[in-house]
């Protein structure tokens, strides 16, 4: 294709990165299609979800922030002088590189080793009373924790630290995942609502009012419990159901967008309503997106992890709450397994939520953080 | 004018909450009808567990639920028998659903109705303490201590109590006991672990929103209006101030019953072992007992509706700021 073909085609979808992200979708598309009808498992389901957020993230967040470098540079000042959230993300960090890394240098989660089972963590000891056949009496034998399972063991001797480690990869995907596809789609759903208005923000605002009656939960349970346990669909469920609140709030933050001057002028000017929604709309609620996918992680982890904890979640991965399930049966012998997974989720959670709060005020023009 | 603005508003709201009630019907219709296997399937594996002839059964399954209609016939009778009072059959137990959440429902209230008031009492208090003395120590420590109820898991929270207190120190039972009467100290003191795993959530959000939403009126001109008149700080704080910092409230607290307070229920009835309905739907689960999932998932979604609307019409009849078109 010659220079003038290509610059024709990207005048006809505004502009050449536009042309780039329409490509990387039609290939992401077609592979799927392949992989559905002709060969079998190019990727994984997880890696095709992994990839459609990945375009679309480069298309709204690296290429913004990358364009927009001054913006976030001043941005960062102010997110800076929050230590919480400074703190926060250094332990999103820590989770990330643990989740990345741990597993190299981890046994396998899953591989039972009765002999070294219920080990105490390093630095403290339980006592358990073993049965003797030859003498047919009790003896009371103290264990103290090794340096070769620092977490210690389970009930079926699996190391605790690696399957804390799974659990980190197994946490972070969901929530990076599933928050990625409910605010992708709550965002879409608010601006085009808003900005359509009449009767099809009627419409979508009922259909997100009979979402909203389910208690969120429950209907993840339901639709689990019907449709069967699996990363990949769990991921799509929190994603395809979590979208309400997203909604309700673009929607009406893009209300009071819709009637300024520069959407009028982009009206008058003869752009179509993708353009605007996608180019004007959409780029100005940015802020409030990436708060709203910030605090909503920490509700999407949790989610996946009492799944897991009721035993709804994925069997072929170890994840927190199936870690917390075993440690919660055993917590007369073993009370270190339900207390780590806890902790991690716990400092997960706290962590994200001091970051989106110190997002949200270092994006408030009102607050002097 | 002002009867007739708010009838009509009335009607408006019941009229979208006919739809949202249709719409829920509709969309856990269509999900048990994509899922990969038929309610009749699971009820038939049951059944032939138990040594029945597959082939006998089968005829009878269909026709009681009438599994070879058309699609939208078998739409119209879901409904319908839904109306009727009709919720099916709950083979793990061997009763008819309705009469499994008739018997069940009540330890569901108790925990919901013990945690909803502890934490809004608990959260609507210290979040006012907070606000009026805001920068103080306690104020910091709240600040603090609310951080770390909204991002402890509820689950995690229960085991860890059941460890403690239960294991531990022996001071409670790990499991919840049916044979003692609901309205005695005994159960009251069997719920207070549950009731603590439930309510420290909202307690925490409670106490947030209390907290800046007194501060946001504390900023109020109103408020310098009636300090300037001589008002002791008791009445500005607790007349004026708070009046117009609860109304807002009120909505949060009926709309965390439905997000955050059903599935923690939820999932404190599974760690207890209280026979609630999350209890009876996580025991139905693991039976492939589909009638009583469904039914539960129904109902709490009812519940949500009927709150929300009663919610939405009471604010209307209280706050004569509110004018809807």
């Amino acid at each position: 294709m010659t220079k003038k073909g290509i610059k024709h085609l990207a005048g006809k979808v505004g502009g050449i990165k536009n042309l780039l992200i329409i490509l990387l979708a039609t290939l992401w598309g077609l592979t799927l299609l392949a992989d559905i009808f002709v060969v079998e498992k190019i990727f994984d389901p997880l890696g095709y979800l992994y990839i459609a957020l990945g375009i679309v993230a480069l298309r709204y967040v690296v290429w913004p922030l990358y364009t927009g470098r001054r913006l976030v540079q001043y941005y960062w000042q102010r997110v800076k002088r929050n230590r919480l959230a400074v703190l926060g993300l250094a332990f999103i960090l820590f989770l990330i590189l643990l989740a990345v890394f741990g597993p190299l240098f981890t046994p396998d989660p899953t591989a039972a080793n009765f002999e070294q089972k219920n080990l105490p963590p390093v630095g403290f000891t339980t006592e358990e009373s073993i049965y003797n056949p030859q003498t047919g009496q009790f003896i009371t034998k103290t264990i103290s924790g090794t340096w070769e399972h620092p977490l210690g063991t389970d009930n079926k001797g699996r190391d605790l630290l690696a399957m804390i480690i799974s659990g980190a990869g197994v946490s972070l995907q969901v929530g990076l995942l599933a928050t990625g596809i409910a605010v992708a789609l709550g965002t879409l759903i608010g601006v085009v609502s808003a900005y359509l208005g009449g009767k099809v923000d009627n419409i979508l605002m009922r259909f997100t009012d009979i979402m909203m009656t389910f208690p969120f939960f429950l209907l993840l349970v339901f639709i689990v419990f019907i449709f069967g346990p699996n990363l990949a669909f769990i991921v799509l469920v929190i994603g395809l159901t979590g979208w309400t609140g997203t909604a309700r709030l673009i929607r009406s933050e893009t209300l009071s967008l819709r009637t300024r001057e520069f959407i009028l002028a982009a009206k008058a000017l003869g752009a179509s309503d993708g353009r605007i929604i996608l180019a004007h709309l959409v780029p100005n609620v940015v802020s409030l997106i990436v708060v709203i996918a910030t605090l909503s992680i920490p509700g999407v982890i949790m989610a996946e992890a009492a799944l897991s904890f009721i035993g709804l979640g994925d069997p072929a991965v170890t994840s927190w709450g199936m870690v917390l399930r075993a440690g919660q049966q055993s917590l007369d012998t073993t009370w270190w397994v339900a207390v780590a997974p806890g902790i991690m989720l716990f400092f997960t959670v706290l962590a994200f939520n001091f970051v989106g709060d110190g997002l949200r005020d270092a994006f408030d023009p009102r607050s002097s953080v | 004018m002002g009867k007739t603005w708010l009838r009509d508003y009335i009607i408006k709201r019941l009229f979208y909450a006919v739809i949202i009630a249709w719409g829920i019907l509709t969309v856990t219709f269509i999900l048990v009808r994509i899922g990969p296997t038929s309610p009749a399937d699971k009820y038939l594996t049951n059944l032939a567990a138990r040594g029945e002839e597959p082939a006998q059964v089968i005829a009878a399954i269909e026709a009681r639920y009438g599994l070879d209609k058309p699609i939208h016939e078998q739409y119209i009778n879901y409904i319908g028998n839904l109306m009727r009072g009709d919720w099916g059959w709950s083979f793990s137990t061997s009763m008819p659903v309705i009469e499994l959440i008739k018997t069940h429902w009540i330890y569901s209230f108790q925990l919901i109705l013990l945690s909803t008031i502890l934490a809004a009492l608990a959260g609507i208090l210290i979040g006012i303490y907070s606000a009026v003395r805001q920068y103080s120590k306690t104020d910091y420590i709240a600040t603090f201590f609310s951080f770390i109820g909204i991002s402890i898991p509820n689950f995690w929270l229960g085991v860890m109590l059941i460890l403690l207190f239960a294991v531990q120190l022996g001071l409670f039972k790990t499991y919840y006991d049916t044979g003692i009467p609901l309205l005695s100290l005994a159960n009251l003191k069997q719920l207070i672990l549950p009731v603590i795993t439930l309510s420290t959530g909202m307690m925490a959000g409670y106490t947030r929103y209390t907290r800046s939403a007194m501060l946001d009126n504390l900023r109020k001109e109103f408020v310098r209006t009636a300090r300037a008149k001589g008002l002791p700080e008791r009445v500005v704080i607790g007349k004026h101030v708070f009046r117009n910092a609860i109304l807002p409230l009120v909505t949060i607290i009926m709309f965390d019953l439905g997000s955050i307070v059903f599935g923690g229920a939820y999932l404190t009835e599974i760690i207890f072992g209280i026979p609630g309905l999350g209890r009876i739907s996580f025991n139905a689960i693991f039976a492939d007992d589909y009638a009583v999932v469904v039914a539960v998932t129904l109902i709490s979604a009812f519940l949500i509706l009927l709150i929300n609307l009663t919610t939405d019409i009471a604010y209307a009849y209280l706050d004569p700021r509110i004018r809807y078109d």
